[in-house]
């Protein structure tokens, strides 16, 4: 095959085009010469010579191509505002691959968010080949791709994880990194449950309120999809994605087709998204996590952002798959208790067996694993004055019932830990060498089983 | 082909088609190659035809295919809700604008930034949108044609029903 000339304008020079920011237009005709002309909601860029559009309902568009394969789209840069004409060919439709995967994903993951996950069906990726890219208006050429080297401050990213001795340090350096480094300045890490099903918050930066504790199913929204599937979901601009499913959702309410909605649920985080960029943590095909960056203005995360982050949530996740290697061979050496500290006030904790909640005062602190470890402390704590904990110990401690998953031991005592720093001022634990612990008590306790 | 019907547009769709939308225009050549530009300023008359301007520099080709065939299809769109409507017909004429068009035109273009501008864009981002059209000519042609068929193109499941 003779090399095509090239195209006016190269589709990479104007990537941003192609992140779905500004809706671009299309323009079929049929076999019989009428022309129909309808939006799309992104044109996916997938090499340099051609590009995918998702195909979900047969529609005009859809009939036209199979009798006509000449199409034009219209793209608009949402940089520049300026607008490009691309001159297109049907090729073929991808049912399966790593094309198709990844727009399943990401219109499965907005699908699930906004409860249309079974109207939103994507039966095939169309691929076109581009046969000419040029500016609507003559005077334009290509835009200036910004070249930043970010491979300094990549390098100090992996130097500060290098340098965490704890899950706890991981979380907080690492956040705090895609800060300083790479302003990224609104973020969360969320890990799985002991049975994988739901997803918690472990630590936050960049929030009005931490949100730690806060809880997401896996499989179901955006950061639910991108955790079960392990694949990044990256959305530019959210709230026009929002509107055009709520178009979508009335035009289902039309047609009496009422059954096919689900509840919207709403994501976490910063109150007006545009951006998010949801990148799972996993190591050898296991989740770890999921990292997600948030910003309120569109087109915040672009490829470039995407590819950094990939990086930087591989290193997090080797890094604690390897301190959770490294903790659970530390064996625990039993220290003598301190004094209990005297007690200046006087508290009631409050265990409920049938969640694990627990209440200080009537306030509620936390429930599940995290309230049963807790509440194991405050017994032993009561009936002994005993201070001194290691994870080994509550690992094998039988009526815990921790199931068999050994890195989630610490994510919860993190949690826990997280949640009596912010509601209470009178319990702490504090890390005390590798695998061991502290409870810290300031107050005359009463215990009370429900 | 066309059907040689004329398509009558209400009172409703009228002040829709009218308002802050999106234009866009879609022509095909003799190859069927389709062509798609953006349209400004658009007017509705006697229910029956609807007219348009587009600038030149942005839509020689159009021009070309439309005195060549006659086929257009337009969409309307509006940013704030996506419902969408699309017209199917035959071109009249093409002219020179008169005032009244241009006023329309920038009727149009003021809508269409003021509905954006309460979508987050700003007003100098929309204004440079369409400055970017003119950027090389600032002169405007006028579409005059009579829509044949009209479809509700909102977004989903029933997209492209006929009106």
């Amino acid at each position: 095959m003779s090399a095509a000339p090239p195209l006016a304008v190269a589709l990479e020079s104007i990537a941003a085009c192609f992140e779905g920011v500004i809706p671009s237009s299309i323009c079929s005709c049929s076999a019989n010469g009428t022309p129909n002309v309808t939006s799309l909601s992104i044109v996916n860029l997938i090499d340099s010579r051609h590009v995918g559009l998702s195909y979900q309902f047969f529609n005009k568009t859809r009939e036209n191509i199979l009798q006509n394969p000449f199409v034009q789209v219209l793209v608009i840069s949402p940089e520049t505002v300026r607008q490009y004409r691309l001159d297109l060919r049907y090729e073929r439709t991808e049912t399966a691959g790593a094309v198709f995967d990844r727009v399943k994903t990401r219109l499965d993951a907005i699908a699930s968010q906004t409860g249309m996950s079974r109207v939103f069906n994507l039966r095939g990726v169309d691929i076109f080949e581009v046969l000419d890219c040029r500016p609507m208006n003559a005077k334009f050429s290509g835009e200036e791709l910004p070249r930043v080297d970010l491979l300094p401050q990549i390098e100090e990213f992996t130097a500060r994880l290098a340098a965490c001795g704890s899950l706890e340090s991981l979380i907080s350096v690492s956040l705090d990194a895609l800060s300083a480094l790479f302003g990224y300045d609104h973020s969360f890490l969320m890990v799985p449950d002991e049975d994988g099903r739901r997803l918690f918050t472990l630590g936050s930066r960049g929030f009005g309120e931490s949100g730690v504790g806060s809880e997401a199913w896996i499989g179901e929204g955006i950061l639910g999809v991108a955790a079960q599937r392990r694949e990044v979901v990256r959305t530019s601009s959210l709230s026009r994605e929002v509107l055009y499913s709520s178009a979508v959702r009335s035009s289902v309410e039309r047609r009496g087709e009422d059954s096919l909605l689900e509840r919207e649920i709403s994501l976490p985080g910063l109150p007006q998204v545009e951006s998010q960029l949801a990148v799972p943590l996993v190591v050898q095909d296991r989740l770890l996590g999921i990292l997600c960056l948030q910003s309120a203005a569109a087109g915040r995360f672009l490829s470039g952002d995407e590819r950094v982050v990939r990086i930087a949530a591989r290193q997090m996740a080797a890094s604690m798959a390897l301190l959770e290697r490294a903790e659970s061979g530390v064996l625990h050496d039993a220290s003598q208790p301190p004094p209990a500290p005297q007690p200046a006030a006087a508290s009631t904790i409050r265990h409920y067996q049938s969640d694990d909640s627990i209440f200080i005062d009537d306030a509620y602190l936390i429930k599940g694993i995290a309230g049963r470890i807790f509440w194991k402390l405050l017994q032993s704590y009561a009936r002994s004055g005993r201070v001194d904990f290691s994870n080994k110990e509550l690992r094998l401690d039988a009526s815990l019932q921790l199931p068999d998953f050994k890195d989630n031991l610490e994510a919860r005592l993190i949690l826990l830990r997280r949640r009596l720093q912010e509601h209470c001022d009178f319990i702490g634990l504090t890390p005390a060498g590798r695998g061991h612990f502290r409870l810290d008590v300031q107050r005359h306790l009463t215990l009370e089983e429900q | 082909m066309s059907s040689g019907q004329q398509a009558s547009i209400d009172d409703e769709l009228k002040a829709f088609l009218e308002g802050p939308v999106s234009v866009l225009v879609g022509t095909r050549d003799s190859r069927l190659v389709p062509e798609i530009t953006r349209a400004w300023g658009p007017r509705v008359f006697d229910r029956q035809r609807v007219s348009l301007c587009v600038p030149l520099a942005t839509s020689g080709k159009t021009l070309d295919n439309l005195e060549s065939n006659g086929e257009i299809a337009v969409t309307f769109s509006l940013p704030t809700n996506y419902r969408t409507i699309q017209l199917k017909g035959r071109l009249s004429e093409t002219a020179e604008p008169a005032e009244t068009d241009l006023a329309a035109v920038e009727r149009h273009r003021d809508g269409f930034a003021t509905v954006n501008e309460a979508r987050g864009q700003s007003r100098q981002r929309i204004e440079a949108f369409w400055q970017a059209e003119i950027e090389t000519s600032d002169v405007l042609v006028k579409i005059l044609f009579v829509p044949e068929q009209i479809f509700d193109q909102t977004p989903g499941p029933g997209a492209g029903r006929r009106i």
